[in-house]
């Protein structure tokens, strides 16, 4: 048991310098963006007709503590995302980050994960059949829908579910409440109509992630299944399904498990694109706008930030998970 | 146990065979095991015959795919096929009809167009028609020394194109310009962003991951923490920021080097990963301990003796990364934030089919989606073909 803490310690500590060096990277990236916040914040006076000067500017950075020394600045943004949980102001909205966040965020990784429990619903099962089937015409058809979810881009698929239905059924089924909901206050009428609009980006998020889900999960299968201990198993008679459930797919579990936080990663990535597409209000949509619109540097390093930390966060839970659950796992990990 | 005596002894051929089994090279058997596998072979012809359309794009074209080879008669007209009779009668050589266009109160005072089946017009092949170079480098690259202007082998031949008027075998879009022309040169860009990412990605994951995997220790330890990180940031959105950076005046070859170089950027880690763990373990092997007792250096064994040991993993690896790459930059073209025109990349293309105005009207803009998915497909299964084909043990395995 003190074994197995020190193990979730030694994890603890490893994401927390992982998340550290991402938080370089972005911190970086956002300093990279010509001009900096105090130019943005001085800008609007600008186009109020007023004249600014390089004082100004001189001044307001010293007010932003934007005159210190990188790694100065840097450990602010870090101690304050870390400790307080705050991601400042934006430049442009000029207003709290985590306010124009909160809502939003939580919303977007919901849908996220759900998309993650969706294609692992349908990936394991389907996968496993295509390992273990022998009829050959419905494993080519699973093969071919597994590689064009790798061919069919998410947001294509979105755009042409969206098209069809438009045409077909006059319904956009963009967005994620309904009209009446959207300003509304979180309660059961609001929950079903969010459900009853969720599924769309769901399955479109999931998609090529239940394609790659699928094709991880029915190689491991096919790798298992000649493996000497199934052979051994069915020597000692298990046959059929319990054969089946007792060994290769319990072993194949474990890499599936350990490659959540790079499907979660996957699923992230088609979230701007898909939002856009949707018009999702939620994290991704407000990525392009923080980045392409206005060059909002404090909010999109915000974002990438939280969606990295939200990854690393399911790569620390599926180690320990694996931990508990693999015996092999436990004992390479304490010794 | 009947016939044991006039079992046949192995003939000469089979024999050679068994023979050229057993002395074959890497590349030979791949390349035999390669051909077994069907749906990889075709995947291969459509890939080359892709690869090629997009090199000789300028030759297959009958317009230039910007805004100078538009069609002004032919806005928004729908794809035109060549055909060789109707009911005036047949001809040899294939025809299209005279569209003429015309608006009235009628038509709400949109163009519309009809076909004037009594004024034929005759594809003709090899024609003269807008001037190209199949070797056309001009770089309007930030800076005067980057600056390059090449033109070599400058042509005005195009395979076909109509004795009057034009053929627009895909159609044309709002401004006239034809689908066809911009469909093949956007494969070509593609093509030419795909190669550009991968490459930086490769020379880059070599050096990190060489570098690590060859002397492990905390030089490993500290280069694989850096990767993990660079890994876990989900790639688009970091994609997104960096495009973000380019400003509006930028030239379209400039933003088609940064993209480029962004993607390779962002697309190295898992390359690089891949090129460690192999290093790990082939370095422990006898072959690289004799090599250093030898006296050679780290950079001579590894040029030497390691990197010939998995050059067809690395290929294989890059087969399979090209159709990511592709994918990323037509994800990014396609919200806004990658290529834009002049430069015709299937991701811009695409940008044209987001409204349903589109798939009432005028579905002929959904053939680049089409060409889109056949590339991405047809690389996937080459890639993954390469992949059986060079594991040794994927013969055992079955």
């Amino acid at each position: 048991m003190l074994k197995f803490l020190k193990f979730t310690l030694t994890r603890a500590i490893l994401s927390l310098v992982t998340l550290l060096t991402v938080s370089i990277i972005v911190f970086s990236l956002m300093e990279m963006v010509p001009g900096n916040c105090a130019e943005r914040y001085l800008a609007f006076k600008n186009t109020a007709g007023q004249n600014i000067s390089f004082a100004d500017i001189a001044a307001e950075e010293r007010r932003l503590g934007l005159d210190k020394p990188f790694p100065v600045r840097w450990g602010t943004w870090v101690g304050n995302v870390f400790f307080k949980g705050d991601f400042g102001e934006s430049c442009i909205l000029r207003l709290s980050i985590n306010q124009l966040l909160s809502d939003k965020f939580w919303i977007s990784l919901g849908l996220c994960l759900a998309a993650l429990i969706f294609s692992y619903l349908i990936a394991i099962p389907v996968g496993i059949y295509s390992a273990t089937t022998t009829n050959a015409t419905s494993n080519n058809i699973i093969r071919f829908l597994s590689y064009l979810g790798l061919a069919l881009p998410n947001f294509l698929l979105a755009l042409i579910i969206m098209l069809f239905s438009t045409i077909y059924f006059g319904e956009s089924l963009t967005g994620l409440f309904s009209k009446e909901f959207r300003d509304a206050a979180w309660d059961i009428a609001k929950f079903q109509d969010f459900l009853s609009r969720a599924w769309l980006p769901i399955f479109v998020l999931g998609w090529s992630a239940t394609a790659f889900a699928m094709q991880t999960v029915r190689a491991l299968m096919l790798d298992e299944a000649s493996k000497l201990y199934v052979t051994a198993a069915s020597a000692r008679g298990i046959y059929g399904r319990k054969l089946l459930w007792r060994y290769p797919a319990r072993h194949s579990m474990a890499p599936v498990i350990n490659s959540l936080g790079f499907d979660l990663n996957r699923i992230f990535n088609e979230l701007p694109v898909v939002a856009l597409i949707l018009t999702l209000t939620e994290a991704g949509a407000l990525l392009i706008d923080a980045l392409a619109r206005s060059n909002d540097q404090q909010l999109a390093g915000a974002i990438i930030f939280l969606l990295t930390a939200s990854i690393v966060f399911v790569n620390f839970i599926t180690d320990v998970l694996l931990a508990l659950m693999d015996p092999r796992m436990r004992k390479g990990l304490m010794g | 146990m009947k016939i044991l005596f006039w079992k046949k002894t192995p003939s000469k051929n089979q024999q050679q065979l068994k023979e050229a089994y057993f002395t074959a090279s890497q590349g030979q058997l791949i390349r035999s095991r390669f051909k077994k596998n069907r749906t990889a072979k075709i995947a291969a012809w459509v890939l080359t015959l892709m690869i090629l359309s997009g090199f000789f794009a300028d030759f297959l074209s009958p317009y230039s795919p910007n805004i100078a080879g538009r069609d002004k008669q032919y806005e928004n007209g729908p794809p035109q096929f060549p055909i060789f009779w109707d009911e005036n009668g047949f001809s040899a050589r294939p025809f299209l009809y005279t569209t003429e266009r015309y608006r009235s109160i009628e038509t709400n005072f949109r163009w519309v167009l009809t076909d004037n089946r009594d004024k034929r017009r005759y594809l003709e092949l090899w024609v003269d028609d807008w001037e190209y170079s199949y070797i056309d480098v001009s770089w309007d690259l930030p800076g005067k020394w980057f600056d390059v202007d090449i033109k070599m082998l400058t042509s005005t031949k195009h395979l076909f194109g109509m004795n009057e008027g034009g053929i627009h075998l895909f159609g044309t879009d709002k401004t006239g310009k034809d689908i066809y022309s911009r469909t093949l040169h956007a494969i070509y860009t593609s093509l030419a962003v795909g190669t550009l990412g991968v490459l930086i990605a490769f020379v880059l994951a070599l050096v990190i991951g060489g570098i690590s995997g060859y002397f492990g220790g905390w030089i490993d330890s500290v280069l694989q923490m850096f990767t993990d990180a660079i890994r876990t940031v989900p790639p688009i959105p970091l994609f997104m920021a960096f495009a973000a950076f380019m400003p509006d005046t930028w030239s379209s070859e400039t933003r088609f080097f940064f993209i480029a170089s962004i993607l390779g950027l962002v697309g190295w880690p898992t390359l690089a990963r891949r090129i460690r763990t192999h290093l790990l373990t082939e370095r422990s092997q006898e072959y690289v301990l004799a090599a250093e007792l030898c006296g050679a250096k780290p950079s001579h064994v590894i040029r030497r003796h390691l990197l010939p040991s998995f050059t067809s993993y690395i290929i294989v690896d890059l087969m399979i990364t090209f159709p990511y790459v592709v994918r990323s930059e037509t994800a990014l073209s396609f919200i806004g934030l990658g290529l834009t025109d002049p430069v015709n990349s299937l991701g811009a293309l695409m940008r044209n089919v987001s409204k349903a105005d589109v798939l009432l009207n005028y579905q002929w803009y959904f053939i680049p989606v089409i060409f889109f998915i056949a590339f991405v497909l047809a690389f996937v299964f080459v890639g993954d073909g390469l992949r059986d084909a060079a594991d040794p043990y994927s013969q055992t395995k079955k």
